[in-house]
């Protein structure tokens, strides 16, 4: 029974650890793979898409419509708090996202047109025109 | 003369107004722009939020590459 106890309370612990460890969201591998091999990549509105003809198995798929409906809940909340439109808060976001830019060498993104592009070490990625 | 010019303009119309215009469809699919609503000033006002949206929550946003 005391051991049980012990056992228990290890187990816990152990839980704890991890939990506070891992950041609040965790890079994910699969999505960042899907990134690097151009399946999908960042829009100018603020989300995650999906490259026209790319393969996406429903894997991929079911993460990158939770990562969606993550950022959304992420923008919804904070558009609130600042009395602005969800819409002008992610694209606030894709801003950032497109100056830094959060766009790796190689990766493809829709620009603010809606025509997908791949960021390449010679031109810079195209910077929506809302940006500023 | 006159009248023979602008006979001559109407059948022009006639015509082209017979003439197949062949529409090339785009190579692309025609995107609608959804950003008519984006204000600047508010995006400036929001860069900050944006910046810390980004830095508390990089596993949504990926790694990036400078």
């Amino acid at each position: 029974m005391k051991r049980n106890i012990a056992i228990a309370s290890a187990l816990a612990a152990l839980a704890a650890a991890i939990a506070f460890s891992m950041p609040a969201a965790a890079q994910d591998a699969a999505l960042n793979q899907a990134r690097s091999q151009g399946l999908i990549g960042e829009q100018a509105d603020g989300y995650l898409g999906f490259v026209p003809g790319a393969s996406i198995n429903a894997d991929l798929r079911g993460r990158v419509e939770q990562n969606n409906i993550q950022r959304r809940a992420l923008y919804t909340r904070r558009a609130a708090e600042r009395g602005v439109s969800v819409n002008e808060m992610a694209a606030a976001v894709a801003c950032q996202v497109f100056e830094r830019p959060q766009i790796a060498v190689g990766e493809r993104y829709r620009n603010e047109g809606g025509q997908w592009r791949q960021r390449t070490a010679s031109a810079p990625v195209e910077v929506p025109s809302f940006c500023g | 003369m006159r009248a023979h010019i602008l006979t001559g303009l109407g059948a022009a119309i006639a015509v082209a107004g017979c003439i197949p215009v062949q529409i090339q469809a785009p190579d692309e699919p025609i995107e609608i722009n959804l950003n008519v609503n984006i204000r600047q000033e508010v995006i400036v006002r929001l860069e900050r939020d944006a910046e810390e949206l980004l830095e508390n929550n990089e596993g949504l946003f990926g790694p990036g590459g400078r």
